[in-house]
């Protein structure tokens, strides 16, 4: 059987809202890299029109519009086009937003000021991933208790630490909010990792709670557990003063040099709380003005 | 990419510029490790990194200058710092890095600490 070329090279096509400015600019760059053809909506009625007719590739909204509207313009998309990969820029959003588009299925959520560099690699991420759209499903969520599930791989991983980045709490000061996303980072690798294997048949469970006066993440993973006592090969387990000597442990065991994720988020929160079996971890971070005195 | 690497030679010392993140997320850690393997196994035993404008590290990163420090050492190589600042400074902190690997505010004296064989030995 001969194949044509022109059956089996497909030409791929995204559906862009402007902008403006650089962020036009920068994706027009990303997109022609990999020689896509950009098809570009005025709006998103414009866009809603012109998805309507053609089964684009990625859509990117632009950020002047509300982000709540953006995820209304994903929900009538993936009416009919249910697995279209959809990432929104906004300026104008709330937290309640972000949770909206994960659970309508956005592919991803960039709020206002974002950085550019991770605005690029998660756009070359939703032109290269396979299969993503069962990744992530939120279970249930009120404006102070998300519970979700993610499942096991770097991709929808980078995806959740991107949609946390973009909730942008702003009764929660930026420096407590970049501790909680990278401790709780850290922590879902982990889980990831040594309960899920990186397996993407297995999710772990996470929650979300905005309490008062803290911020708690809850990351359950699938696998067996562990004792902390049990972690030679962690930085947890190295005495003061002497950060290497877990990592002979480590080279013993067969080990790439590393184990520094959990000792990093201890630091980064105020508790860090594991259940009996070690696959159950509760990150709290205290906020407001006393949180000091509290931790 | 999140990370961009300048790599410049000072005599027998190789200075790496290291700018934007030394995160898991996009590989930039993953591309850290290969630049410093490469100049390992090229016979290079004095490394300086530059992380004045570094903005973000995480474990993995961490584990790349660790590990990377750690195989020079056991070669009789030294790793140092330069210039880390903010949240890159707040985490080598936090795992008391800065306690057991040099780290300069000043190329000029990151330089010179190091076994004079290069530029300032001919000088």
């Amino acid at each position: 059987m001969v194949v044509s070329s022109s059956s089996a090279v497909k030409q791929r096509v995204a559906l862009v809202v402007p902008s403006g400015g650089a962020v036009d600019d920068l994706l027009t760059s990303i997109l022609d890299s990999e020689s896509w053809v950009i098809q570009r909506a005025v709006d998103n009625e414009h866009a809603l029109a012109l998805a309507a007719t053609e089964p684009f590739d990625l859509i990117i909204t632009g950020r002047k519009t509300l982000g709540q509207d953006d995820v209304e313009l994903l929900r009538k998309i993936r009416s009919t086009r249910a697995h279209v990969r959809l990432i929104i820029l906004t300026d104008k959003f709330t937290p309640g937003d972000v949770i909206a588009a994960m659970r309508e299925g956005a592919f991803s959520y960039f709020s206002a000021p974002f950085d550019v560099s991770e605005l690029t690699a998660m756009v070359h991420a939703a032109m290269d991933a396979p299969c993503w759209d069962d990744g992530i499903e939120v279970l249930s969520a009120t404006p102070e208790w998300v519970r979700l599930a993610a499942r096991c791989d770097m991709a929808t991983a980078y995806r959740l630490v991107q949609f946390l980045h973009g909730v942008k709490d702003p009764s929660i000061p930026e420096t407590d909010r970049e501790a909680v996303i990278t401790a709780f980072k850290e922590i879902l690798l982990n889980a990831m990792e040594h309960g899920g294997h990186f397996d993407p048949r297995q999710y772990v469970e996470v929650s979300f709670v905005r309490m008062r006066r803290a911020v708690v993440c809850r990351v359950k993973d699938p696998g067996e557990g562990f004792s902390l006592e049990e972690l030679r090969h962690a930085a947890l387990s190295s005495p003061p003063g002497d950060p290497f000597s877990h990592l002979a442990v480590r080279e013993s065991q067969g080990l790439r040099p590393g184990g520094f994720g959990l000792l990093l988020a201890k630091n980064l929160v105020d508790e860090l709380i594991y259940s009996e079996r070690g696959n159950d971890v509760l990150l709290v971070k205290y906020v407001g003005p006393n949180a000091s005195q509290v931790a | 990419m999140g990370l961009q690497i300048l790599v410049r030679e000072f005599g027998d010392v190789s200075i790496l510029d290291l700018r934007g993140k030394s995160t898991i997320d996009d590989g930039e850690s993953e591309m850290l490790d290969s630049h410093l393997r490469k100049l390992v196994d090229k016979g290079v035993r004095k490394l300086l990194l530059n992380l004045a404008d570094l903005n973000r590290i995480d474990s993995s990163g961490i584990s790349i200058i660790v590990g990377t420090c750690a195989s020079l050492r056991r070669k009789s190589g030294e790793l140092k710092l330069l210039c880390p600042r903010g949240r890159v400074l707040e985490v080598l902190t936090v795992f008391r890095l800065l306690e057991v690997i040099p780290s300069f505010d000043n190329e000029t004296q990151a330089l010179a600490s190091f076994e004079p064989r290069g530029y300032f030995a001919a000088s």
